[in-house]
């Protein structure tokens, strides 16, 4: 009797599992073929992003330009997708940048304590005072705009979320057996970090950084709709709803096509974010430890 | 044995720990050698700071005050590089077999870890690694396992083959046996003794297993709050104690 319903238990744990690691696919195809889009976006334009076509001007979405076109005549789709290019990878590198400044801080302050993790536990205070935003946007406009301007700005404000939270999960791993009998093993503090510190703190790291990316991409984008990121003609999904504003009303194309690749990208990130924590949580359905 | 050079000496160490103001004296100026080819027991209730004894003998924890000499060199300052070297020659196993490897990492894996900081090269470590889980009484084939995939007193067969990996002269053993059930602990002890005769090692043995002491140490060291009260033969301390808290511990126990 006992064992028949833990059997059945067990089943339906693995139901669960099998279905986040579904989802988790699903996800990692569609974020798959956003980024493959955005890697062969000159191969899929219909037209070039940067040609201008006064007498086609404003046209609004039909069989010729599928997404309509601006105010110099370009074709709204090629602009989308070439846009994909730089809104996409620059938020995987911002994460990417963000996620190994802030954890290399934490593990280091973490593992060594002492005076330098006071030191930059304090400056990540004061970051974590400022709101993000308004400060990257501060940055950015010292860094004189473009892209690379955007990255740095918004890296500098996010390491401190990392920094706290590779640091608390450096402190809860460093105190056990293991690290001691790696010491015993004549490990250095490096390999030990490495082989051991990283290794059992990197997922919840790692689910982090995933959900973040999300986030990311919408605040570059918004750097580039004040003007702070990606300047014209370059196409970047911020820039071109700025760019576009003013035709809100009269040819609502302009600005709804850069938003909705926004929107589209931002959520299939959060999901693909949501899908991995399911999937790395060991107390979840997923089981992965 | 007396005359001999003591393998581990400690001179009046002492480690103090300081936490919001409050000071907590966990080892109280203590002393003692431990010979070649000796078993030293450290006795005591929990809290009478024999572990945090065990810790500052092999340099986890650095001492308040004191001094350690380990096969004529001090090492109580010793550090990074050097430190390393000293563990090729001193090594220590834990009491939860299991928080003492790496969850991600095979127990193979951790084991060649020490072989390859031990200069080792990398073609002899897999016939090592199985080697020496052998001479643990562990098939070799334990080498791909996780330390959750085997049970408690494999996996301090486990920690033992990696301790022993470096061939070290002293072993100290922080209630190795504690986490186990007693035919597992009579597996362990009996392997410990049998490497002893076979390489000639020294063992510090914490435990609070008083009729395992008796019969599985030489000497004995008596901890009450992180002082040594009694020291002695393990059988004589033991059997006929003379400090009241020993009388206490021993009639509380046996």
């Amino acid at each position: 009797m006992d064992s028949g319903g833990r059997e059945v238990t067990v089943r339906r744990q693995k139901i669960k599992k099998n279905r986040v690691k579904v989802r988790l696919i699903i996800f990692l195809i569609l974020a798959a073929a956003l980024l493959a889009a955005a890697v062969w976006a000159e191969a899929l334009c219909p037209y070039d992003p940067y040609a201008q076509d006064m007498s086609a001007a404003l046209q609004p979405p039909g069989p010729a330009h599928l997404l309509g076109t601006d105010r110099y005549g370009r074709d709204m789709l090629s602009r989308v997708l070439i846009g994909a290019r730089s809104s996409i990878f620059s938020a995987l590198l911002l994460a990417g940048i963000t996620g190994m400044l802030g954890t290399a801080a934490g593990v280091a302050c973490g593992y060594f304590g002492g005076a330098a993790d006071m030191v930059i536990m304090r400056i990540s205070d004061i970051c974590l005072a400022f709101p993000s935003l308004v400060f990257a946007m501060g940055i950015a406009a010292v860094l004189n705009g473009g892209m690379k301007g955007a990255v740095i700005a918004l890296a500098a404000v996010g390491w401190p979320k990392y920094a706290r939270l590779a640091r608390s999960q450096t402190l809860t791993v460093k105190n056990s057996d293991y690290i001691a009998a790696a010491r015993l093993s004549g490990s250095s503090a490096l390999q030990i970090i490495f082989l051991h510190i990283l290794p059992n703190t990197g997922g919840p790291i790692l689910v982090t950084a995933a959900l973040d990316i999300g986030t990311m991409m919408m605040e570059l984008a918004g750097l580039s709709f004040l003007g702070l990121g990606a300047q014209p003609p370059a196409a970047e999904w911020g820039s071109m709803m700025s760019g576009g504003r003013s035709m809100l009303q009269t040819s609502p194309w302009v600005v709804l096509s850069p938003g909705l690749a926004i929107f589209v990208s931002v959520a299939l990130f959060n999901l693909l974010g949501d899908a991995f924590r399911d999937w790395m949580d060991p107390k979840g359905p997923g089981g992965h430890g | 044995m007396e005359d001999r050079k003591p393998l581990l000496e400690v001179k009046n160490l002492t480690k103090v720990f300081r936490r919001r103001g409050e000071e907590l004296t966990a080892v109280n100026h203590i002393s003692f050698q431990l010979y070649p080819n000796e078993i030293l027991g450290i006795v005591g209730e929990s809290g009478s700071g024999k572990s945090t004894a065990a810790r500052l003998a092999v340099r986890l924890l650095d001492g308040t005050e004191g001094e350690i000499f380990f096969d004529g060199q001090d090492i109580t300052h010793v550090k990074g590089r050097e430190l390393r070297r000293i563990y090729r020659r001193m090594q220590m196993v834990f009491q939860s077999p299991a928080t003492s490897f790496d969850p991600r990492r095979t127990l193979g894996g951790s084991i060649r870890e020490s072989l390859k900081n031990a200069g080792l090269p990398r073609g002899e470590r897999p016939a090592r690694v199985r080697e020496l889980l052998e001479m643990c009484g562990l098939p070799g084939e334990y080498e791909k396992r996780y330390p959750h995939e085997v049970s408690g007193g494999q996996c301090q067969r486990a920690a033992i083959a990696r301790a022993l990996a470096v061939s070290p002269k002293l072993l100290v053993c922080d209630e190795a046996t504690s986490a186990l059930d007693v035919t597992v602990q009579k597996q362990v002890t009996g392997l410990l003794a049998e490497l002893r005769e076979r390489y000639g090692m020294s063992y510090l043995f914490i435990c609070h297993d008083l009729a395992l002491v008796r019969d599985f140490c030489d000497r004995v060291l008596v901890m009450e709050k992180g002082r040594i009260v009694e020291e002695g033969p393990a059988k004589q301390v033991l059997l006929s104690p003379r400090h009241e808290y020993t009388k206490k511990l021993v009639e509380s126990i046996l």
